[in-house]
């Protein structure tokens, strides 16, 4: 399998002080969408400007499609179609302008530029805004010139930073249709902490959490790993009888009430306990309440609480987090072959 | 072809700041007012010197630190991480460019105004004033004077622009240094390189004749030069060490206005055009190891 992006003990650390990566291993396949998933500050924009070699890492290595990252790395840079957040552009310049100039930079021959540049304004929807300055432009318009400039030069790999940042729901559906389209002919990884999104075009995710990959694989593992016997209820009625329920629910063994959202609770189900039979146990309490019975729903299958499950399972672990074994035996194993 | 696009889009981006446009209608005024103000009084060599005075002194200097501050400081870093250097540039290509187009700027701004102001001073009858002694090479020798001057400043602003990341800070910190160079270079012993001495060898380069400046430049005098340059180093370093300035002969005359007679062109351009490669260099150091 060819990898798009691999990544090895990569490690950020900003000025000795702030762990932005965190021994992070990652790989991605060519041709996948890739959905790099992280609470806000989990080190995915650090990770995607290492890639980039807009940063150096502290430890470790990236590749990409083989060839290492780093700041002189052109030939990387060549590759990608980097898309950022909130793209900062020049706004004394019109769009034909800047794609001109982006153009040049990726050393793109003028009979290709050209017409290239102008179908893909076209494409994005920017062909009425081509005689204004772009400090004039809207964010949703931004997006769209930045998302014009990352596929100008046709690179295989698109790593695009939170595309749906700030947008309306129809640039939104835009930009996520257009990603799907484009994923049929390249990579592409998206940076994000919308978890729909994800739901919507990725067909891998890795969940980022503190710095460090929590989890790498496709969603259907994720799905799967997760895969639990819980299910969610939703009540009508006063918060008070709800945390009554709770508290008679906690004294049925393998049962677990905790608030979910809005008049939804958790009803988690203890290993090696029925689903069925807890199901009926928790009916009958919530019969015996003054609480209204709204829906039950599954909690199989659903990206954001596999996510937040994540979440919670890598907090939960504590200092079973420190992976001791992997650099230090891989060290240990080159020690022992260079002898 | 990026070295190129990126040299053309910072000069367009020059042209159009209110920093640039603001600069050359002032130069233009003050360049208007020194000729009206001393057209029937002041030789022609001292009136250029006057001319190229606000460049090496007061204020235009200011502006010079100012243009070479903010390529890659505050939110430029930004604008410049997202849009060029996350395309295929070297970082190499991104600063020579940018360091290129701001030299170019100050030196176009430089040129637009002070060589038609020059050419009417120099060619025009102006009775009362003596005669006119100014040569070729001279006005050609000091222009290049002040151009390197101006480029020092250019890549020292460059350098402290890339130092300090915020631009307000690298501002006041030049400002801090550069005000005071002249006892700066006199702790060091290098009060000719002073741009204030500079200013005032220029009417004796002005009239400097370019068969004099041309063996001046060549045979013994370059020796005499190089050793000089040498003593200076090592003067320097040795202040820097913590010693005291060795004691240098001095021709009792050579701080007196117009007579400076041992001025020497090669040993203004080796001390400035040493720093400021060195300051290019620091800076390419600098910012490749940089995080953006």
């Amino acid at each position: 399998m060819e990898l798009a992006i691999q990544t090895e003990h990569l490690t950020k650390i900003y000025a000795g002080r702030v762990i932005a990566v965190n021994d992070m291993s990652l790989n991605v396949p060519s041709g996948a969408v890739y959905g790099l998933l992280g609470p806000n500050g989990a080190g995915k924009t650090t990770t995607l400007r290492l890639l980039l070699g807009l940063q150096r890492p502290s430890a470790g290595n990236a590749k990409v499609f083989g060839h290492p990252c780093g700041p002189n790395a052109t030939n990387v840079r060549a590759m990608i179609g980097y898309l950022p957040t909130h793209p900062v552009l020049p706004g004394h310049l019109c769009p034909i302008e800047y794609l001109d100039l982006l153009g040049k930079l990726c050393r793109i021959p003028q009979q290709i530029r050209k017409p290239r540049l102008t179908s893909l304004l076209r494409a994005v929807g920017l062909l009425s805004a081509t005689d204004r300055r772009i400090q004039t432009f809207s964010t949703g318009m931004r997006t769209r010139l930045g998302i014009a400039a990352s596929l100008l030069a046709d690179p295989p790999l698109l790593v695009w930073d939170e595309p749906t940042a700030g947008l309306d729901p129809s640039a939104r559906r835009f930009t996520l249709d257009l990603i799907r389209e484009l994923a049929k002919s390249r990579t592409v990884m998206v940076a994000t902490h919308i978890l729909s999104d994800i739901d919507q075009i990725c067909d891998h995710v890795g969940v980022m959490h503190e710095g460090r990959m929590i989890f790498s694989g496709s969603m259907r593992e994720m799905k799967q790993r997760l895969q639990r016997d819980d299910f969610c209820l939703e009540l009508d009625g006063d918060p008070e009888d709800v945390r009554q329920l709770a508290e008679q629910a906690a004294q049925v063994q393998g049962i677990k009430i905790q608030p979910h959202e809005q008049n939804t609770v958790l009803v988690e189900v203890a290993d090696g306990h029925s689903r069925a039979g807890v199901m009926a146990e928790v009916l009958r309490l919530v019969d015996a309440s003054k609480l209204t019975l709204q829906a039950i729903r599954s909690t199989q299958n659903e990206t954001e609480f596999a996510y937040l499950q994540l979440l919670q399972q890598d907090s939960d672990h504590g200092f079973r987090r420190f992976d001791l074994q992997s650099p230090l035996k891989e060290h240990a194993v080159t020690s022992d072959s260079g002898v | 072809m990026p070295l190129r696009a990126i040299l053309a889009y910072e000069l367009n981006g020059l042209w159009k700041s209110w920093l640039i446009r603001a600069w050359l209608i002032a130069t233009v005024l003050v360049t208007f007012l020194i000729v009206t103000t001393n057209w029937a009084v002041t030789p022609t060599a001292r009136l250029i010197a006057q001319l190229l005075f606000p460049y090496l002194v007061f204020p235009w200097f200011l502006v010079v630190l100012l243009l070479g501050l903010n390529p890659v400081t505050g939110a430029r870093l930004e604008a410049l991480s997202d849009g060029i250097l996350s395309r295929p540039v070297t970082r190499l290509e991104y600063l020579l460019a940018s360091w290129a187009a701001r030299v170019t700027a100050v030196l176009a701004a430089l040129f637009v105004v002070i060589l038609p102001a020059v050419w009417i001073v120099a060619v025009a009858d102006r009775p009362g004033v003596g005669e006119n002694d100014v040569t070729l090479y001279g006005i050609v020798a000091s222009l290049a004077v002040v151009a390197m001057v101006l480029t020092f400043l250019v890549s020292i602003g460059f350098f402290a622009g890339t130092a300090f990341r915020s631009s307000m800070f690298a501002a006041a910190a030049l400002i801090l240094i550069w005000m005071p160079v002249n006892l700066v270079l006199h702790t060091f012993s290098l009060e000719e390189f002073s741009p204030i001495s500079l200013n005032q060898s220029l009417p004796t380069l002005l009239r400097t004749p370019w068969h004099e400046g041309q063996s001046a430049a060549a045979e013994p005098a370059k020796g005499e030069d190089m050793q000089a340059a040498a003593e200076q180093a090592a003067n320097f370093l040795n202040v820097l060490a913590g010693g005291s300035a060795a004691a240098t002969r001095k021709d009792p005359k050579f701080y007196e206005r117009g007579d400076y007679k041992d001025f020497s062109l090669i040993r203004v351009v080796l001390g400035y055009g040493v720093p400021t490669l060195a300051a290019l260099g620091l800076t390419t150091l600098m910012f490749s190891r940089r995080d953006l």
